[in-house]
């Protein structure tokens, strides 16, 4: 019998995990010069706390049975654990609070598309408790410095706000309402064209339809329409989060008002991070603000606000992977240790030891025996190893350059 | 450049002529001798690929091509993620239960239950006999579905009518139309989103083109 990985899942190799490691590390290590504290949280959760937020349907999570009395999932993202953790067991902590995190999640790939990947890698962050346009701005400008840092070319934020939205959507019926949300989130033109809608309302949802483009030509569109109190808060902001963006760095957005889902957490800003190759297109990260989600993890449904977002590793290394930026190559050892008899061996690890400790990167592995000192030779050169040394039995140690 | 994915088969034809409209001429792959699947219109503003119909919406929701054309029958049977922009109206049929004229069947409720019922989309097939509460084996067939009852194999097919001449060629009659379809405009959804290529020129000049032509 042959094992092999289950259809979408897979292994990753030295090589693969160094490129995506170097893609890790700059992002880890900029979400900490942000402030952001890393947090791991359990790879399995109860289905229901994954589901909670409605955004996230039981059947796209991977479902687990034990023996416990509720069924098991494998997070399919990390919101709703972080969410869950901190409301529950921060409670008390300073605010706001700043957490970041890198791992694995998992979805199940819907049936006709059999052996898509079903697990990834992600690396965000999470902004908890803090509401407003200054911590909206700081999620988009961190995910830009992120961007920025990498040497990610070409890419482009698509920005919507899940709250305008909502409240744009609200002069339709109640009974049509969560069908032109559907027709918007999921681009169908032609549905919406075909609901029993008054004429003026027709032109309305047309006009919604197609209500994204440069933030400013879309703001003064938007300002045109007849908007409640709620609408009219939300366009200030939106402005002011636009002018403080464009005066701290030059982001890429295209406001898109119809970016939503047809069910989701989200309550104000929302985005996706798309990068553009040639005719490839990837989404290399996505987030948004949920101002309702902690309260339905917190005892007593005190609510609070939280924003962040993920980076997607995978799509992050499909797009650097062409500049040649990532390690071409897997780190070689510096340093080969021979012991030439077996009454070396001894003094073979202490000499060894000696080296690791002298530097603190060197890389010094040690021959386990059993070749000639020509297959020692070309193992060294097959590995870029390009120090030999070669320890007698009393620890004379012979240094050999290749 | 904007790619755009047309439909081997019946709506070729209408699909080339509406772009010609817009000055984007993919005529060349209705020369017969053509045997390229991919090629640029002669101003070189625009590629086209000739794919079969079915395949229309993997090559958009994979963002290989911004734009294409397919039958509605197609969008419902795969149900893929891409932006369902604009009706075409050329390429109308109905998607419809058929069954021997010999048979004492006149609607599909009067089927067996576990009986069998041959077609290609299966999908709309089993759908539709769960919305009416009848329990039936579906049999995937890739083409001449007709031979389903005509053989035996099955009780009914479900299949794609225009004209109603196959079926009236094959003693068949229909007894129940499950949804009408026409040719759609669809798009990537990110390039649509963003406006890669400035994609909605190209798709108001397509709704010029289409009101035109209905004129």
């Amino acid at each position: 019998m042959i094992h092999q990985p289950p259809a979408g899942a897979r292994d990753l190799f030295p090589l693969e995990v160094a490129q995506k490691c170097w893609i890790n590390d700059r992002l880890q290590e900029k979400f900490q010069k942000w402030g952001y504290k890393r947090i791991v949280t359990s790879t399995l959760e109860w289905l229901d706390t994954l589901t909670a937020g409605g955004a996230i349907k039981p059947s796209t999570v991977i479902q687990l049975q034990n023996n416990s009395e509720k069924t098991l999932g494998l997070r399919p993202e990390l919101t709703a654990s972080i969410a869950r953790a901190a409301v529950t067991r921060m409670a008390g902590n300073t605010y706001p609070q700043r957490l970041c995190y890198r791992a694995n999640v998992f979805r199940n790939p819907s049936q006709n598309r059999h052996g898509r990947q079903l697990e990834f890698y992600q690396a965000g962050v999470e902004l908890l408790f803090a509401g407003g346009v200054l911590a909206d701005a700081e999620i988009l400008l961190l995910l830009a410095d992120c961007l920025e840092d990498l040497g990610i070319q070409n890419w482009h934020l698509l920005l919507g706000d899940a709250g305008l939205t909502r409240s744009l959507l609200n002069i339709f019926p109640n009974s049509l309402r969560q069908q032109v949300r559907y027709c918007l989130a999921n681009l169908d033109r032609i549905t919406l064209e075909n609901l029993p809608l008054e004429p003026a309302l027709k032109e309305q949802a047309l006009l919604l339809f197609d209500l994204r483009g440069l933030p400013k030509e879309v703001l003064a569109k938007v300002a045109h329409l007849d908007l409640d109190d709620t609408a009219k808060t939300i366009v200030n902001n939106l402005k002011s989060l636009i002018d403080l963006l464009n005066h701290s760095s030059p982001v890429p957005i295209t406001l898109d008002l119809s970016l939503v889902q047809t069910l989701d957490y989200y309550t104000g800003i929302v985005f996706e991070v798309v990068s553009y190759q040639g005719n490839q297109s990837h989404i290399i990260g996505q987030g948004g603000r949920y101002d309702r989600l902690l309260g339905l993890y917190h005892p007593q449904g005190e609510t609070s606000p939280g924003i962040g977002f993920a980076f997607n590793i995978e799509d992050l290394h499909s797009c650097l992977l062409p500049t040649g930026q990532l390690p071409q190559q897997t780190l070689a050892s510096d340093w080969l240790v021979i012991p030439q008899t077996p009454q070396a061996n001894g003094a073979a690890f202490i000499h060894a030891q000696k080296l690791r400790n002298a530097q603190p990167t060197v890389r010094v592995e040690l021959d386990l025996g059993g070749r000639s000192s020509e297959e020692i030779k070309e193992y060294a050169r097959t590995c870029r190893i390009k120090n030999l040394v070669w320890i007698q039995e009393d620890g004379t140690a012979i240094t050999e350059s290749i | 450049m904007i790619t755009i994915a047309l439909p081997k088969g019946a709506l070729l034809t209408d699909s080339i002529n509406l772009f010609k409209n817009i000055g984007l001429d993919f005529s060349a792959f209705l020369d017969k001798s053509n045997r390229q699947l991919q090629i640029s219109d002669p101003t070189n503003t625009a590629k086209a690929l000739l794919v079969r119909a079915q395949d229309v919406p993997v090559y958009i929701e994979y963002g290989q091509a911004q734009l294409g054309i397919v039958g509605y029958d197609v969008l419902k049977e795969k149900q893929p993620s891409v932006a369902n922009l604009a009706d075409l109206k050329f390429g109308y049929c109905r998607m419809s239960v058929a069954v021997p004229k010999a048979s004492p069947y006149r609607s599909s409720v009067e089927l067996p239950p576990h009986g069998r019922v041959a077609s290609k989309s299966v999908n709309c097939a089993r759908d539709y006999f769960r919305s009416i509460d009848l329990p039936v084996e579906i049999v995937p067939l890739y083409g001449s579905v007709e031979l389903g009852p005509i053989t035996g194999m099955s009780e009914a097919i479900v299949d794609l009518v225009s004209t109603g001449r196959t079926l009236k060629e094959n003693g068949l009659i229909e007894i129940d139309v499950l949804y009408e379809s026409t040719a759609r405009l669809i798009a990537h959804p990110l390039s649509y989103r963003l406006n890669t290529d400035n994609l909605s020129d190209w798709i108001a000049k397509l709704r010029v083109a289409l009101l035109t032509s209905c004129d």
